[in-house]
């Protein structure tokens, strides 16, 4: 009998377009969105070469350690400066051009000319900067041993990197793969609508075939736990495809912990469905209102887990921190976040336990509602 | 029995849709369910059914109480319901299939059982087929086969076949008396008097959820006093004209709107003496015919409304 019901739940779960729609294509539709919108964030986040002038003067062709240092960082894989050699007038009307973001003179100390301040203007000051204070130290080190302006540079570079870092958390990269997080535990909660459906499937207040089905010698509720291993499959597998399509398509990183993706997005598409069964028992409306409702609740859900505005979330765990607990969606979004982020399991363990009590709190809420045999109304 | 209801009352707030209704039926029977829209036809066979919570009452069948639990009961009952309940994502053989397997277990069995219900509804050629894709006519087939298909002994049809083309319509009916041939006993459900009277071997009149009269259609129309409607199409009737009419013995109304209607109660047949009538009259006539009380004349008789608006 199992296997009998499950068999044709499956079919019908398969071919119910809009199910399919809103738990499948409607989420890779957006990911390829979110793809698109992002990918601006995304150059930002690999640094390209600051465009620099340096004058070439008399200083400048005496000051052979200068020279050997500013060839050094432009130059090489990942070049910090695109050095533009020029005459005084030239490097003046780039900079006025905006076609370098400073131009640097040689000389004790060396100086340099930016027109505004921003990341790149700040990145060649304290070039600058570092330069000039181990101007001594550098003079010193070159006239001893040759070999020790390799690590000067080495030094500047790791300075510059740093700066590089610090400058752009900004831009952290690491947003991006939040709002992906997002977008996944949302789709877990589109689940709910295969989860409405099975409620509305089998109350014969909802639909004709519900009637049916109450009237054949079947336990409802087996019939219904049925439906919804049903439904828990067939949405588990949807999501895993989803997760490949992030992967592979959109090569989203989950990190090295894909075990644990799968298994966080196993325990939402349950939370998912029992949600949507849950509300679906709760609205004694039309399947398509019932639709409507699960599908906004989820966007407002995942907007305030910030899966529109990245900034939602923290403005939330600031301002009403229950609220965060409160939001099954997101729990989801913090425990993958926190899966990517550390490499302890505190953080994502306590994102799952909370998010364990939301299962039988839908699900006992859906039984007693559903467990009625018998209906006032039909 | 196959069927015992004692005093049923079902309340949707303050409607009373079906009064101290009672009802037995008994095995081989096709019982008809006869009454106007809303007169509580569906109520009854939904609170029947135990699918309805009712407000009072009692209800056995096959002798035992029944529950929303009786599977035991369920088993052996088949219903087509007054909408039609398929999967719109199933075909027509998966619909049939999945509901008949929720009473049948056993693959090859269930295969048989199927194949004759798509048989027996004349829905071979469209198996593969999705309830979107068919007519009104061939949805309601399927609806019945999904009801039927498990071999019930006891089948319930609610009004199958409204909104159905007269062809379809007399294919269904014949499909149920050979479903009560073969040995299931039915209820049946209508609106259509003629449906009743052709098919039911016993009928109950329901009017405002309550039972207005029972018995085969013979005895229904003996209950009445009009035996015999005869319809004149003629012109030039006077007032004189009725009075005399209606002084030839045994007549109970005479009326005259571009047709006149004579109505007579049982014993003697009066189309003799209306012709002999006209005759003496001079009166011109078209066509003039004799009725038998329908099922209609004795709901207009017993309520004083006609049972189809
Ligand atoms: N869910 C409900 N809530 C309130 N009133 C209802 C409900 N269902 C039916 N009724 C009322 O109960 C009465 C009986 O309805 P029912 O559907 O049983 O009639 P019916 O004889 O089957 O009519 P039809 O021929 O139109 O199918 C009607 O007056 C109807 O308006
Ligand atoms: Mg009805």
């Amino acid at each position: 009998m199992f296997s009998h019901i499950f068999k044709y739940r499956m079919k019908c779960l398969l071919r119910d377009k809009e199910t399919v729609f809103w738990t499948l294509a409607f989420p890779i539709v957006l990911a390829l969105f979110f793809n698109l919108a992002l990918s601006g964030i995304n150059d930002q986040e690999t640094f390209r070469a600051i465009d620099v002038a340096v004058v070439n003067d008399e200083e400048y062709q005496k000051d052979e350690i200068f020279q050997s240092v500013l060839q050094e960082v432009s130059t090489g894989e990942s070049p910090l400066f695109n050095l533009h050699v020029v005459i005084k007038e030239q490097a003046e009307k780039m900079l006025e051009d905006n076609e370098v973001a400073g131009y640097l003179m040689a000389g004790s100390p060396v100086t340099l000319s930016i027109k505004q301040s921003g990341l790149n203007q700040s990145i060649i000051r304290s070039f600058t900067d570092y330069y000039v204070q181990n101007m001594a130290t550098v003079a010193s080190i070159v006239q001893k041993d040759l070999g020790a302006l390799d690590s000067l540079v080495n030094d500047i570079e790791n300075q510059v990197t740093y700066i590089k870092e610090v400058s752009a958390t900004s831009a952290e990269p690491n947003n991006i793969l939040s709002y992906f997080y997002s977008l996944i535990a949302m789709a877990c909660f589109y689940g709910g609508l295969q989860g409405s459906r099975d409620v509305s499937d089998i109350q014969a207040n909802n639909t004709d075939t519900a009637a049916r089905l109450n009237l054949a010698p079947v336990h409802k509720m087996k019939t219904f736990l049925t439906y919804m291993s049903a439904s828990l499959l067939i949405h588990y597998g949807k999501m895993l495809i989803l997760l490949l399509f992030l992967r592979f398509v959109i090569r989203v990183d989950f990190g090295n912990k894909l075990g644990f993706v799968m298994l966080t997005t196993f325990v939402g598409s349950i939370v998912g469905l029992s949600f949507g069964s849950f509300v679906s028992a709760l609205l004694k409306k039309s399947e398509g209102a019932k639709v409507a409702v699960l599908i906004g609740v989820s966007m407002f859900l995942s907007f305030l887990s910030g899966m529109m505005y990245q900034g939602m979330k923290y403005i939330i765990q600031e301002k009403a921190p229950l609220l965060s607990y409160l939001n099954p969606l997101n729990l989801l979004t913090d425990a993958y976040y926190s899966l990517y982020y550390y490499d302890t399991y505190s953080r994502y363990v306590e994102n799952m336990l909370y998010l364990a009590v939301f299962i039988p709190v839908f699900c006992i809420g859906t039984y007693l509602i559903v467990r009625r045999r018998k209906y006032a109304n039909l | 029995m196959v069927i015992k209801v004692e005093n049923l009352v079902k309340r949707y707030g303050d409607l009373v849709a079906l009064d101290h209704l009672s009802l037995s039926v008994k095995e081989g029977e096709i019982f008809g369910l006869l009454g106007p829209n809303g007169s509580g036809k569906t109520t009854a066979i939904n609170s029947i059914l135990s699918l309805l919570q009712y407000d009072h009452g009692s209800i056995e069948i096959f002798g035992k109480p029944m529950t929303p639990e009786a599977y035991g009961i369920k088993r052996d009952i088949g219903v087509v319901m007054q909408n039609v309940a398929v999967y719109n994502e199933l075909t027509v053989y998966d619909n049939i299939d999945y509901f008949c397997g929720l009473y049948v277990e056993g693959k090859e069995k269930r295969k048989k059982l199927v194949q004759e219900a798509i048989e027996f509804t004349g829905l071979q050629d469209f198996i593969g087929f999705y309830p979107k894709k068919l007519s009104g006519g061939l949805l309601r087939r399927l609806n019945i086969a999904c009801g039927i298909a498990h071999k019930p002994k006891l089948i319930f049809l609610d009004e199958p076949t409204v909104a159905i083309d007269p062809q379809s319509r007399n294919k269904i009916l014949e499909g149920i008396v050979e479903l009560n041939r073969q040995g299931a006993t039915i209820v049946y459900t209508s609106h259509y008097m003629e449906e009743v009277e052709q098919i039911c071997t016993r009928i109950m009149i329901l009017d405002k959820g309550r039972a207005i009269a029972q018995g085969t259609k013979d005895q229904l129309k003996d209950m009445i006093t009009l035996g015999e409607k005869i319809t004149v199409e003629t012109s030039g009737i006077t007032p004189e004209h009725i009075e005399r009419l209606k002084r030839i013995p045994n007549v109970l109304s005479v009326e005259y709107n571009g047709v006149l209607v004579i109505s007579s109660g049982k014993g003697q047949n009066n189309l003799e003496y209306v012709l002999e009538f006209f005759k003496k009259e001079g009166l011109e006539y078209g066509k003039i015919y004799s009725e038998l009380p329908t099922l209609n004349d004795v709901f207009l008789e017993i309520t004083g409304k006609e049972l189809r608006d």
